[in-house]
């Protein structure tokens, strides 16, 4: 190993510490506090650590990218916080476009493959203005989730995948780094995260869809980043994922018969069909990732 | 731009403090507020507590965005003098270039007040034991802000930063003779008809098609916001050209 790669390793090495160490640290005690898994927990007391955990345990990935800089003394030379739009617009709207439009037909799968005898239209019967208002401030609300979210990416896209492009091959890259990403979450999905704690296979199917999941969506996320140079665009992505996910929209949209039919689905069921239409986009994203690398 | 932009910045440091420590001082008052009204007492606060502070929480975050956009001026009074056009015509960048680095200032300075009132708002709504989130309080606020912008700038470059505020202000007294002229002459019979005017207020805005339009509110301030700078880089270019002659 050349001693360019080594320094790369090290570097990676002591960001992956930083970014993990808190969550491995705070949820474990949290949840011997409480007594019981935080994200599941009953306890009213806990729901006021728990709700800030998961806002600022978003932004220590960007705190590891800082720190990993400044110990090393690496400089801030591709931090990737530049804005270019020129001749990149496309994919700026993409990063708006494409996960309000994945989430959507994510909803539409729920309904063709767990809701068989309510029609189409006795699903999704959310229109009008109320309901067109309704939709455009929970849109822009995913501004405010561009904090937290900003605070993922600069770590994840902004630090850590250009450090694994420097190690190992771009397919591989991705699917380590959303290993990685997957797994930087396991404390909070075993604590009840995402899944809760009573769906088959509790903890790994949970860590196991998650880290499938942050394969996928590393995958779209770098193609972003790389072909704009910019971390924003994938924190465009990361708050509407989070803030316009498939259950939002069909709490939305969906009628009330279907959002009970829908709750009353296990949490690692519902989570198929949006992992199927991530899938699809995973593949696009890496055909244009390659493409790039053709052209070269 | 960075270069343009770290000019501003430079130049308008004891603004950005300001707007900074006016922001803090909003945010932390609420938080105290809701430090000494409910966690320090020992009360847990019910729906009808939040719904009673989402008024303060509403005035704190406006304030923590207006007060900071009343010193913008000073970002366009010290550009205010044929040098200064003269040296923003001979960029490579150009009267857009300069125009534009102002309005990036701008939504820069808002967008880091929107993140202080975020941890605010996050704290606060911890605190509340995770209920109370105002986040479609800080999206408006923010709107307004950028809306109020978008109508002022372009005034500052064409008739210079003190009749910009001028005519800023004239439009903020205008809306605010309106709203007391609604509440004296309108309909306001909604507000009596519940025990709470603000529980009421908040079901007004939570119902019918009103929603629709609070909904398209921050979409149309942006599109505004960039209207706004088109206008501004050619009523500039038209004022360095008449400079010139």
């Amino acid at each position: 190993m050349s001693s360019e790669k080594k320094i790369t390793l090290l570097r990676l090495a002591i960001f992956l510490v930083i970014a993990f160490l808190p969550f491995c640290i705070i949820v474990p005690v949290m949840w011997s506090y409480f007594g019981e898994p935080i994200y599941a927990s009953t306890n009213e007391a806990a729901a006021v650590p728990v709700y800030i955990l998961g806002v600022f345990g978003m932004m220590t990935p960007s705190l590891a990218n800082l720190l990993t800089r400044l110990i090393t003394k690496e400089g801030f030379g591709r931090s990737y916080l530049g804005f270019k739009t020129k001749g990149k617009i496309g994919y700026y709207a993409a990063s708006v476009i494409v996960p309000i439009a994945y989430s959507a037909i994510a909803c539409v799968l729920i309904w063709a493959f767990f809701l068989n005898g309510i029609s189409f239209s006795d699903t999704f019967t959310g229109s009008g203005l109320q309901t067109a208002g309704i939709f455009m401030l929970q849109l822009i609300s995913s501004v405010m989730i561009f904090f937290p979210a900003f605070g993922e990416e600069w770590g994840w896209r902004g630090y850590m995948m250009p450090k694994l492009f420097e190690l190992m091959p771009k397919p591989a890259a991705i699917v380590v780094g959303g290993i990685i990403w997957g797994l930087w979450h396991a404390p909070l999905t075993i604590a009840g995260h995402n899944f809760g704690v009573d769906y088959p296979g509790y903890p790994f199917a949970g860590i196991g869809l998650m880290c499938l999941m942050c394969i996928f969506m590393n995958g779209f996320l770098t193609l972003l980043t790389k072909k704009t140079g910019s971390v924003y665009p994938a924190a465009f992505v990361h708050s509407l994922n989070n803030n316009m996910s498939a259950g939002v929209m069909f709490m939305l949209f969906g009628s009330e018969a279907a959002n009970e039919r829908v709750g009353r689905l296990s949490s690692t069921k519902a989570f198929i069909p949006y992992l199927a239409v991530l899938a699809v986009i995973f593949i696009i994203s890496m055909v244009l990732l390659m493409k790039k690398r053709a052209d070269n | 731009m960075s270069g343009l932009l770290y000019k501003n910045f430079r130049l308008n440091l004891s603004s950005m403090i300001f707007s900074l420590v006016t922001a803090f001082a909003c945010c932390l008052t609420m938080i105290l507020v809701c430090l000494f009204s409910y966690p320090l007492r020992g009360v847990k606060a019910g729906p009808d507590d939040i719904q009673s502070l989402s008024l303060g929480f509403f005035a704190c975050y406006f304030l923590a965005f207006w007060l900071p956009s009343m010193a913008s001026s000073s970002l366009f009074s010290v550009d205010e003098n044929r040098t200064c056009w003269a040296f923003a015509m001979s960029l490579p960048q150009g009267a857009k270039g300069h125009v534009e680095a102002k309005y990036y200032y701008l939504l820069a300075q808002n967008i880091v007040i929107m993140f202080i009132v975020f941890i605010c708002d996050t704290v606060s709504c911890g605190m509340l034991g995770g209920a109370g989130n105002n986040t479609i309080f800080i999206i408006f606020a923010f709107s307004v802000c950028i809306f109020l912008t978008a109508i002022e700038v372009p005034f500052m470059i064409r008739f210079g930063s003190e009749r910009g505020v001028a005519i800023k202000g004239a439009v903020v007294a205008g809306v605010i003779i309106l709203a007391f002229l609604y509440l004296l002459f309108g309909d306001i019979s909604w507000v009596f008809s519940d025990e709470d005017p603000i529980v009421a207020l908040m079901n007004w805005l939570q119902s019918g098609d009103i929603i629709f339009w609070l909904g398209l509110f921050p979409y149309f301030s942006i599109a505004a916001y960039y209207i706004s700078f088109r206008i501004s880089v050619k009523l500039f270019r038209k004022g360095a050209e008449s400079y010139e002659q």
